[in-house]
């Protein structure tokens, strides 16, 4: 099962990478579900032997949640503004996709004077989580608004959870269903605000940009 | 490994009249003789327009001082010679490069020229200075046997990396390259860019040579210094649209290949990998020998369409390949070969310094692996970029149809002495690129004795063999070729010519053809910060627009952002000091008594 | 001597058999996704063999680069054809070092190409030589990229060790690294072979064109011999990535080959299928695209790096 993981790990850095280098926030929040969906399958692969009704519930909270109740209620925080156009990172897309791929190679530089106790299940784990991390790190950076900023927030959030998931398998059920639950609480909250900021723009004066809609200072 | 070493007494303090001949300096002397022979012949075709209007005799006697210069350079034995030869150099290019005196732009680049030498020989006298201080002696051969420390080692490859740089034309340290050689008539270009050059080369392989022992950085960061030169030198050349500062631009891109295969050279001589030393520094050798060919036939080949057009814009020519067949095929045969096309010399040694960069890929560790991934990613990249180079002003030069009506080039009547040393030029370019044995055996010596490894520490065959394979398949070509065509001539049969079809678009007038700018703006927009692309006018206004006018430029980062601040910084200071009114000789009176009192203190103690 | 003669021929007669129906497929496959019955599958080489039979007309403003063009292109992809393993057949030429030569013949043969357009005096064509020069670099770079990845797993750079049996053995140990260079390999293939979403090859609008746009004034023989060095290319660049995806070796002759066979096949629909489902992007994405494949490519050397020394 080491090379269904090692894939999973792969794609799931893949799809960070693709957020960076995508312009479109519609485009973005599609291929966070997709990353949700992947991350919702290792516990099946990690646990493959001896699958437990623990692993299958935290594997379909993930997918539910992050797969779909979450980029749902992005789509409905942007649905009134015109924000599926176009999102301009501030160092430009080239850039970012060649500061992405730095930023593996960081993370895996930095991954080989980490020596983690026990056995993993895939030595691509480690790596792999702390390049999703600094991934979601540079998309809350280099963006200008708050939805793009709450992504990079989220898939920073995947990272850590695939570190935790495949790292302690004796982590108690309470701890990984707390942390959903404030991804979630999390999310909604922003969603809201987000919303608001929308609806004050909405209701304000005219000379306010569409373009600055929704950003963040 | 065969050194001849020649002592002459000679009543110089501290000097002695020696020199050697190694197979590193018999690389270089080839290229010197080759390059000056053709380029003197070349000149006295190329100079007959200036017969009666000014002083030619002058200009070949410093041509000869050069030669001599030249000659002492690379087979110096003593650092009293080898300074004063370089000196020697230095005077006498500066007095070829301004032969067009009475224009400004020619005696400023003349003016920086002489500068930026003088700043690099600076440290040149302070590196010998400690080597032969350490060594206690001036002979090379005695300073190649002593041991230096580390510290002393790193200092002296930093200030042989500045020093010789600056000569060599390394990043940040090129400004003077892009003004001097094109003020410069042709053949005085050929030879600067083509010879002058790697002398500095020559002079970093010297001290490689000598100090047999560096610190590991320092092919780590020969590699680098070849990396960034590589790059960022063709994106300048990208940028260009005069001709003559495009190929010295290009150049500094060349130096970048010969630095990256002296830096894995470097890194294999440190980490013992005798394979991987003689690889890297054989490469670059036989790449000094192949820039010099193909470099100086671009130039020669550049001054010929020159002398014609009487103007240097590649956008304002165009379709010079009817009027001017033998001076365009020539120039094609530099252009492929320096892009690094097979069939050509420029892929053999690309193909060994390649080799050499895969080879360290394998046998290197880690931080070892990842220049030598960088440094094939560089590699790769400068490739395509030279083509998108080359490609650029072959295409906007030769073909198409004229852009500027006012430029007339009649019926080329190229002079035998102008087209004789072109064709000598592509010629050995070709051989070298068809049968790499000679050469590839001559810089593998040189390349084993930079890497001071035993004579049959290598086995040859190991390179000898995948370059064979490469040979056959270039003649598989050639044979593929030969066929086809004549298959197409047995299909065809000759039809009346036309006028260009392009979707039956009516009404083509010559300007709407693509301009060099144009052809390279993706790739300069791709990068406009790194090369500050900068453009005026042009803005359309109103439905109706009327006459405007634009105009882009690149200008170089090093010389706008470091340089020009530099420069007005010194001139505030010595404002500053002028305001003082201090007078000079109390300046200079200042500095005898700094002096002495420093002497004092150094024998005192 | 003679076994090499013979084997050269009969890699020859492969390629040049197999590359027009390769397109074919993937021209049947577009027009089956948008619902039309399509030219037959053996359309291009009917297609060929109609150019074949046409004169060459030529530009007054052309110089013979224009006509040696189409020669150096056809001559450099054959050459690139020796050096290339097709499924159980060896390559005849493999020599440590044969990728740089693939590499930079290709480059011998875009130089002569968009030398050959900018010869037409036409802006057109300029358009089309400015774009692909820019693209080229791109590629270039994801292309090596991929290469040193490949040749840190094999330890080795001929394309017969790095493609051909050790490397799909693995598959389980290096499958994630092999899926990255194969979907950085698949995006160069798009873009060297003028594939949507990175060109389109059935269009002749000059908003969109790059490779199309810069034969435009090739006839005849001429346009003949570019167009199956296309197909030819297309087929040996498909060539490349197949055996990387095929995970086992049978050991029987026949067998393999059959398997490598369907594997061309199949690549040959996933290509239809991919340039049915996507427009062509912006030039200025087709830019980012390749800087995709490049990082891909750079990825898959990390984790080879990892796997390699960890």
């Amino acid at each position: 099962m080491t090379s269904w993981i090692d894939l999973s790990c792969i794609l799931i850095v893949f799809f960070a990478l693709a957020i960076l280098a995508t312009y479109r926030i519609g485009g973005m929040i599609k291929i966070f579900a997709a990353q949700s969906l992947t991350l919702g399958l290792v516990p099946f692969f990690l646990h493959a032997d001896a699958l437990s009704g623990r692993d299958v519930a935290i594997a379909l909270g993930t997918m539910v949640l992050k797969g779909a109740l979450v980029p749902y209620i992005l789509f409905w925080a942007i649905r009134h503004v015109s924000m599926r156009s176009e999102v301009k990172p501030i160092i430009g897309v080239g850039l970012s996709i060649i500061g992405g791929a730095v930023l593996i190679a960081g993370a895996f530089w930095v991954s080989l004077s980490l020596r983690l106790p026990g056995k993993q299940a895939s030595d691509l784990v480690l790596p792999c989580s702390l390049a999703t991390v600094l991934l979601g790190f540079m998309i809350m950076v280099t963006r200008t608004r708050a939805v793009t900023q709450v992504l990079g927030y989220l898939v920073m959030e995947n990272g850590i959870f695939l570190f935790a998931l495949s790292l302690f398998n004796a982590m108690p059920t309470l701890i990984e269903m707390g942390i959903l639950l404030d991804i979630f609480a999390a999310v909604f909250i922003m969603a809201i605000v987000v919303n608001h900021i929308n609806e004050e723009f909405e209701k304000g004066p005219a000379a306010v940009s569409r373009s600055k809609m929704g950003e963040t200072f | 490994m065969i050194e001849h070493i020649l002592r002459i007494p000679w009543h110089v303090p501290f000097g002695g009249f020696s020199l050697r001949l190694d197979p590193l300096s018999v690389i270089f002397l080839a290229a010197v003789v080759i390059l000056v022979v053709c380029a003197g012949i070349y000149g006295i075709g190329y100079m007959r327009q200036y017969k009666g209007k000014k002083p030619l005799g002058l200009h070949w006697f410093f041509y000869g001082l050069l030669f001599a210069a030249l000659v002492l350079i690379v087979t110096a034995n003593n650092v009293i010679l080898f300074l004063g030869a370089w000196e020697v150099m230095a005077i006498a290019a500066y007095f070829l490069i301004v032969f067009q005196d009475g224009e400004l732009s020619v005696r400023r680049a003349g003016f920086i020229y002489l500068v930026a030498t003088h700043c690099g020989t600076f440290c040149l006298f302070l590196m010998f200075f400690l080597l032969a201080h350490a060594a206690g002696s001036m002979d090379f051969g005695v300073i190649a046997a002593t041991n230096f420390s580390p510290l002393l080692a790193g200092t002296v490859f930093s200030l042989a990396i500045i020093g010789f740089g600056v000569k060599a034309g390394f990043m940040p340290m090129h400004l003077w390259l892009p003004h001097a050689h094109p003020a410069a008539p042709a053949h005085i270009s050929a030879l600067m860019s083509g010879v002058a050059i790697k002398t500095g080369i020559y002079g970093i392989c010297r001290v490689l040579w000598m100090v047999g022992v560096l610190p590991d950085w320092c092919g780590y960061a020969l590699l680098a210094i070849g990396i960034v030169s590589g790059v960022m030198g063709v994106l300048y050349a990208l940028g260009q649209h005069e001709l003559k500062r495009l190929l010295a631009y290009h150049s500094i891109e060349n130096i970048g290949i010969i630095a990256v295969g002296l830096g894995i050279g470097l890194i294999g001589r440190a980490q013992h990998l005798p394979f991987l030393a003689v690889l890297g520094f054989g490469g670059a050798l036989l790449h000094v020998l192949n820039h010099s060919l193909f470099k100086g036939l671009l130039f020669l080949g550049a001054g010929a369409v020159i002398k014609q057009t009487h103007t240097g814009e590649m956008d304002r020519m165009g379709g010079l390949a009817k009027p001017m067949p033998v001076t365009s095929a020539l120039f094609l045969v530099g252009a492929l070969a320096i892009c690094g096309l097979p069939l050509f010399n420029g892929f053999i040694s690309e193909f060994i310094i390649y080799y050499g960069l895969f080879q360290g890929l394998f046998t290197l560790p880690l931080p070892g692996v990842f220049s030598c991934a960088v440094g094939i990613l560089a590699l790769a990249l400068m490739g395509a970029l030279a083509l998108a180079c080359f490609t650029k002003v072959y295409g906007t030069v030769f073909c198409g149809r004229p852009r500027d009506p006012e430029i007339m080039v009649k019926r080329e009547e190229l002079a035998p002495a102008m087209a004789g040393p072109m064709i000598v030029l592509a010629g050995l370019c070709v051989w070298i690129g068809l049968s790499p044995r000679f050469a590839a055996g001559m810089v593998f010596s040189g390349g084993e004795y930079l890497a001071r490894t035993g004579q049959a520490a290598v086995n040859p065959d190991r390179i000898l063999i995948p370059l064979s394979a490469v040979i056959g398949g270039a003649f598989i070509f050639c044979a593929l070729a030969a066929v086809l065509a004549a298959i197409r001539r047995m299909l065809v049969k000759p039809s009346p010519v036309q006028e260009t079809w392009s979707c039956a678009f009516p009404q083509v007038t010559p300007r709407f053809q693509y301009t060099s700018s144009s052809f390279a703006r993706p790739i300069v927009e791709f990068v406009k910060g790194l090369l500050l692309f900068r453009r005026q006018g042009g803005k359309v206004e109103g439905a109706f627009p009327g006459k405007s006018q634009m105009s882009s430029s690149v200008h170089d980062a090093v010389e706008e952002n470091l340089f020009r601040l530099l420069f007005v910084r010194f001139t505030d200071i010595s404002r500053k000091f002028d305001a003082k009114r201090i007078r000079y000789t109390q300046i200079y009176l200042l500095y005898i008594f700094l002096f002495l009192i420093f002497l004092l203190v150094w024998k005192l103690r | 001597m003679k076994n090499v003669m013979l084997t050269i021929f009969f890699h020859w007669v492969i390629v040049l058999a197999l590359a027009p129906l390769f397109v074919g497929v993937i021209a049947k496959v577009k027009a089956m996704f948008a619902g039309k019955k399509g030219a037959p599958v053996v359309q291009p080489y009917f297609e060929l063999a109609r150019l074949f039979r046409k004169q060459c007309v030529y530009s007054r403003t052309t110089t013979w680069i224009f006509r040696a063009s189409p020669i150096v292109g056809f001559g450099a992809v054959l050459l690139f054809a020796l050096l290339l393993p097709l499924g159980v057949c060896k390559a005849p030429m493999r020599f440590s070092g044969d990728i740089l030569l693939a590499a930079y013949i290709l480059a011998l043969a875009r130089f002569f190409m968009i030398t050959a357009a900018l010869d037409t005096g036409n802006s057109f064509e300029g358009m089309g030589s400015s774009r692909e020069a820019f693209f080229s670099c791109l590629s270039e770079l994801a292309l090596f990229m991929n290469f040193i990845t490949l040749a840190i797993m094999t330890r080795s750079i001929s394309f017969s060790r790095m493609i051909g049996a050790d490397v799909p053995l693995s598959w389980p140990h290096s499958n994630p690294v092999l899926l990255l260079v194969v979907a950085s390999l698949f995006i160069v293939l798009l873009a060297e072979n003028c594939r949507i979403p990175v060109d389109d090859p059935d269009t002749h609008l000059e908003l969109t064109m790059i490779h199309e746009v810069m034969i435009l004034d090739h006839s005849g023989v001429d346009l003949a011999y570019l167009l199956y060095a296309g197909a030819v290319k297309l087929f040996l660049f498909a060539g490349i990535i197949v055996p990387l995806l095929i995970p086992f070796r049978t050991g029987d002759p026949v067998k393999d080959m059959a398997v490598f066979l369907a594997g061309m096949l199949g690549m040959a629909v996933f290509i239809g299928a991919v340039e049915s489902s996507m427009a062509r992007l912006r030039l200025n994405r087709v830019r980012n695209l390749l800087l995709i494949a490049a990082a891909l490519a750079f990825f898959g050397f990390v984790v080879a790096l990892w796997r390699g020394g960890a």
